[in-house]
């Protein structure tokens, strides 16, 4: 009979195959009881009557799996254009860059260093020859660290066939804002909207305040500097 | 007047054609990136129910598709606590690491990663931070990005502008800083290191050259784990400036600040 050596093989291979998995998986306990258990390849064939067959060794390789290296992509790099107005400077281009870290999904860093140039106060305008800053002390330079939030992250929706993944999030931060010959400790606050194209691209609309103390027109005050921007980001 | 205006809209321009031509580098050298070494993907296996994929990265971001449990799905990357993942059948979208935990390597056993967790406040490999505080009288703004040897011991780079009545300067450090008890929730830390100052006094003051010394600093401080990856950390260092002056300077540095781990 073909089928008696063949459910004989068959058991034994089991055994085999099953105690390797005991051995790499299973509890100490689990071990246990597999060794105590009498070895059935060995008992049966006195039943049978069988010549003793032979330890199968297996072939088959265990497949070893290696956990791949996944790319972490939390990085935003881009740049942005748009208009800054400063105080009693009117409004004027805006420029820079910006780098984001993304630490959890609502959360992120951002490094933002921008500049723009000032124009002429109302004064200047007026008084025809008056000049209140040299060119050089014109140039806006800031840069700031802030802290942002994710408030409403969700898809929008560009005509029929059109849907992207965005999220409008506020940020604010520290920094510091060279103008006028001076250099000053800035605050900054503002929301922006963040819509992707692709997973890799970001889209940005951003208004943001940019706070600092200036004593440039003869009384201290805290000067406030709007600027709206576009950018676009890339993720890493 | 006429000339003056098109001087600033001129600047802007070739500025901004300049900044379109870095990003659009930037997005190359991404898409690049991207499109290589797709062999190298991760495989794992559903053995939940089924495993929902997102339409982006967030919770805010609707379930469009499920995968069956026994199927086989591709990591392509991770953003945050998202993962991007695809099925054999070609379809793309982010699962979240609470639900790839419960998928299964090629072997049967668990997906194991880096969850940002208490755990990784004992132990992680990167750490960055934005503080602010005081410096000698004058407002601080500091950043730092540390590297960890082991649970205890890290280098660390610090980079610092101080904005003050009397001058403004930067100052950049590397040090080693020693964590005593990582182990727990408020864990405080000594720190060793050195650096430099590069100091501009204000124009109004007697003292109109600019400066620039080495220093040494010693300090401690305090960090508290807020929960995910970030960390409250409160600092104090004493920095002696060794000026080309007969008598060398010293500086109480206080600082507060945010940082988180990676």
């Amino acid at each position: 009979m073909e089928t008696g050596p063949r459910l004989l093989l068959l058991t034994a291979l089991a055994s085999l195959s099953l105690s390797g998995c005991a051995m790499f998986r299973g509890s100490a306990e689990e071990r246990a009881t597999a060794a105590e258990e009498p070895d059935p390849a060995a008992a049966e064939p006195d039943a049978a009557g069988a010549a003793p067959p032979k330890v199968i060794e297996p072939e088959v390789e265990r497949r070893e799996v290696k956990v791949a290296r996944i790319d972490a992509e939390n990085i935003e790099l881009g740049a942005f254009y748009g208009a800054l107005s400063i105080e009693d400077f009117g409004t004027n281009p805006v420029y820079g860059i910006r780098a984001a870290y993304h630490v959890t999904e609502d959360i992120f860093f951002e490094a933002a260093f921008g500049r723009s140039k000032a124009g002429k106060t109302s004064f200047e305008t007026i008084g025809g020859d008056v000049e209140l800053l040299t060119d050089d002390e014109r140039r806006f330079t800031y840069y700031n660290l802030s802290l942002g939030y994710n408030i409403l992250p969700g898809e929008v929706y560009l005509g029929r066939g059109l849907a992207m993944n965005g999220a409008l999030y506020v940020l604010g931060g520290i920094g510091s804002t060279k103008f006028a010959g001076d250099q000053r400790f800035s605050v900054n606050f503002g929301a922006g909207y963040r819509v992707l194209p692709t997973d890799w691209l970001a889209i940005h609309i951003d208004v943001q305040d940019i706070v600092f103390q200036s004593d440039l027109l003869g009384k201290d005050k805290l000067t406030n500097n709007m600027m709206a921007t576009l950018g676009a980001t890339v993720f890493f | 007047m006429v000339r003056s205006t098109s001087t600033t809209r001129s600047i802007p321009l070739s500025r901004s054609t300049s900044v379109l031509f870095v990003l659009l580098a930037l997005a190359f050298w991404a898409g690049a990136a991207g499109a290589a070494d797709t062999d190298k993907l991760q495989q794992l296996f559903i053995a939940e129910p089924y495993l929902e994929l997102h339409e982006g990265p967030g919770r805010g971001y609707a379930v469009t598709q499920v995968v069956p449990r026994g199927e086989a799905i591709d990591v392509l990357y991770r953003r945050t606590e998202w993962f991007r993942v695809r099925t054999h059948r070609g379809i793309e979208g982010w699962a979240h690491q609470r639900e790839m935990l419960k998928t299964v390597l090629a072997d049967g056993s668990p997906f194991t990663f880096d969850l940002g967790n208490r755990e990784g406040f004992t132990r992680h490999r990167w750490e960055m931070g934005v503080l602010a505080g005081d410096y000698s009288g004058a407002t601080l703004i500091s950043t730092y990005l540390s590297r960890s040897f082991n649970e205890q011991m890290a280098v660390e780079l610090t980079g610092s502008q101080f904005l003050g009545n009397a001058s403004n300067g930067y100052t950049a450090e590397i040090g080693l800083i020693h964590v005593t008890r990582p182990d727990l929730r408020l864990s405080p830390f000594v720190t060793l290191g050195t650096g430099m100052i590069w100091l501009k006094p204000k124009s109004t003051l007697v003292l109109p050259e600019d400066r620039d010394d080495q220093t040494a600093y010693a300090g401690m401080g305090l960090r508290y784990y807020l929960g995910r990856r970030f960390f409250v950390r409160g600092e104090y260092r004493y920095h002696m400036v060794f000026t080309s002056r007969n008598e060398n300077e010293e500086i109480n540095e206080w600082k507060l600040g945010l940082a988180f781990f990676f």
